[in-house]
């Protein structure tokens, strides 16, 4: 397969790396093979592309380890996994709980290395308020950003969806590539993206600054936190 | 297939170094505050760009960029500002993903407040915060947006595959929005209020051979329609004052824009739409205080008008410092 990545980005993100990323990340890739019932016409084409995008990007830095689970059920019930591609961010502050359902191309990519940063640093980039809100958090959470490669304000959700769960392990966030899950969309009624729906009842569309953003998964866990 | 990797350049600068006097503070990451930033970066100034959501402004979500020279086969709105982004790095510009929020006095500089309270002491401020699309005007629009009606046809196209649609507007950018959802919807219905189109010639006469598109002329929308979702659009003939209701699941609007003028209104002048009024430095009512590109009182919102715009706001700032310093 002809390489993804043109020469002069590999360079960038290299210097990128070889200046901010501390500890060890790992990429946990999970896949399917044509006829399973999580490989449809909708995502199949992309799962190839998946995987050789999360290659290229491991290759950049030897702390980056790309560990790649196919059909492996035992292995994604252990991960929680809902969809195919899953593709796991685990490092210092992340535990199974920092994952993009389908390919985080287009403007998902810089979030992306977002992310493969914060996690090798074990910070984010919350303000301490939000960082404190987001700890002290005591019951699940599960956080679903639906988005399309060609918006550009998706990436604001994403990232702040994914810094809360990097804060606390309660809080599950998934990137969710809209036209790679259709069905999923439409169950969730996504027609305008970004739409973040936190534990099934809390639901918004477009990006919001953190601190709104986290009164709306603050919001979600109210009730039950009671 | 839509897939494009590129390395995005806001993490890849020097740090900002906290309680910084800076030269030049740039409120948003568009064509104009870019260029500024490019400017500003060759002329040896500290400066800093504050972007709250993702560099790129309105032009991010433009598919294609047939207008910009220099691009004789067009140029997707996202690599346009990326690459706009990658040479204002290059110059030392720093960018930071934060949402100004107030703007101060300090003697003769000025404090820039951002979301988590930090602070930009900074000499010279450029405006270029854009402005946003305009809400479709229906008693409808807080219930069903997000739920068929879609400012963002780059973003939301997809969702309306083998649909029907309607587009309201008549400009460039309706246009550009309809010929993009022809490739996803069934049919794609443009409502304007008026007999002709104002886009450009060439647009019109690639949207008037297009099989997929529809007209309903001298038409304004008066209601949407729909239970949880978006099911219809009643619109009114502003001639006739006939309504009808257009069977559609989705609708795009695009019907100019509001300015993102909030932080400086009661600081600068603004006209009565709220544009920034600016002279022809790019110069506020407020020295130190600059404007470019949609949010100013400009008579064309283009890529090429704004970064035009930034340039010379840029110059003028330069001399503003230079006599401030003097």
């Amino acid at each position: 397969m002809e390489k993804l990545l043109k020469e002069q980005d590999v360079q960038y993100i290299k210097e990128l790396f070889d200046r901010d990323l501390v500890d060890p990340v790992e990429l946990v890739l999970f896949l399917e093979s044509e006829g399973s019932d999580k490989v449809t016409a909708a995502n199949s084409q992309y799962l190839q592309h998946t995987e050789e995008i999360a290659k290229e990007v491991s290759e950049i830095s030897d702390k980056i380890k790309l560990t790649v689970y196919k059909d492996d059920k035992e292995k994604e019930k252990e991960y929680g996994v809902k969809e195919i591609s899953a593709l796991f961010i685990q490092g210092k502050n992340s535990d199974r709980n920092v994952v993009f359902y389908g390919i985080p191309s287009g403007h998902e990519f810089s979030s992306l290395l977002e992310d493969i940063v914060n996690v090798s640093q074990g910070t984010t980039r919350l303000s301490p308020a939000s960082k404190e809100a987001a700890r002290n958090i005591k019951v699940p959470v599960e956080i679903l950003v639906f988005i399309t490669p060609t918006c550009p304000h998706c990436p604001g959700a994403v990232k702040t969806a994914h810094q809360l769960a990097m804060e606390n392990k309660l809080i599950k966030a998934a990137m969710i590539e809209a036209n790679e899950f259709p069905e999923l969309s439409k169950k969730y009624n996504v027609y305008s993206v970004p739409k973040v729906v936190i534990n099934e009842k809390v639901q918004f569309e477009g990006a919001l600054p953190e601190d709104m953003f986290l009164n709306k998964v603050l919001s979600a866990v109210g009730e039950s936190q009671e | 297939m839509d897939e494009f990797f590129t390395a995005p350049v806001v993490e890849k600068q020097a740090a900002v170094i906290p309680d910084a006097l800076w030269d030049m503070t740039i409120l948003g990451a568009g064509p104009g505050g870019l260029t500024a930033g490019i400017y500003a970066g060759r002329s040896g100034l500290n400066v800093i760009i504050l972007e709250k959501l993702s560099p790129g402004g309105q032009i991010a979500v433009s598919e294609q960029i047939d207008n910009y020279p220099g691009f004789p086969d067009g140029i997707s709105g996202t690599e346009l500002v990326e690459r706009m982004e990658k040479q204002a790095v290059r110059f030392g510009t720093r960018i930071v993903m934060e949402e100004a929020m107030r703007i101060s006095k300090e003697g003769k500089l000025f404090v820039v407040t951002t979301t988590g309270n930090k602070k930009y002491r900074t000499k010279t401020i450029i405006i270029s915060t854009g402005a946003d699309p305009v809400k479709l005007p229906v008693p409808e629009e807080e219930k069903f947006r997000g739920k068929g009606i879609s400012y963002c046809a780059t973003c939301d196209a997809a969702f309306f595959r083998g649909k029907d649609v309607a587009i309201v507007g008549g400009g460039d950018t309706a246009i550009t929005d309809a010929l993009h959802l022809t490739r996803f919807a069934n049919k794609v219905t443009i409502v304007h209020r008026r007999r002709e189109l104002r886009a450009v010639k060439a647009l019109q006469e690639e949207i008037f051979a297009n099989p997929k598109i529809m007209f309903q002329w001298d038409s304004i929308p008066s209601h949407v329609i729909g239970d949880e979702m978006v099911e219809g659009l009643e619109i009114e003939n502003v001639k006739t004052r006939e309504k009808k209701v257009l069977k559609v699941n989705g609708i795009f609007a695009a019907i100019g824009t509001v300015p993102n003028s909030k932080i400086v209104r009661g600081i600068v002048e603004l006209d009565e739409r709220g544009f920034i009024k600016t002279n022809h430095n790019r110069e506020t009512s407020v020295p130190g205080i600059f404007a470019v590109g949609d949010v100013r009182d400009t008579p064309l919102r283009q890529v090429i008008t704004a970064a035009g715009d930034g340039a010379i706001a840029e110059f003028s700032a330069e001399n503003y410092i230079k006599l401030m310093e003097r």
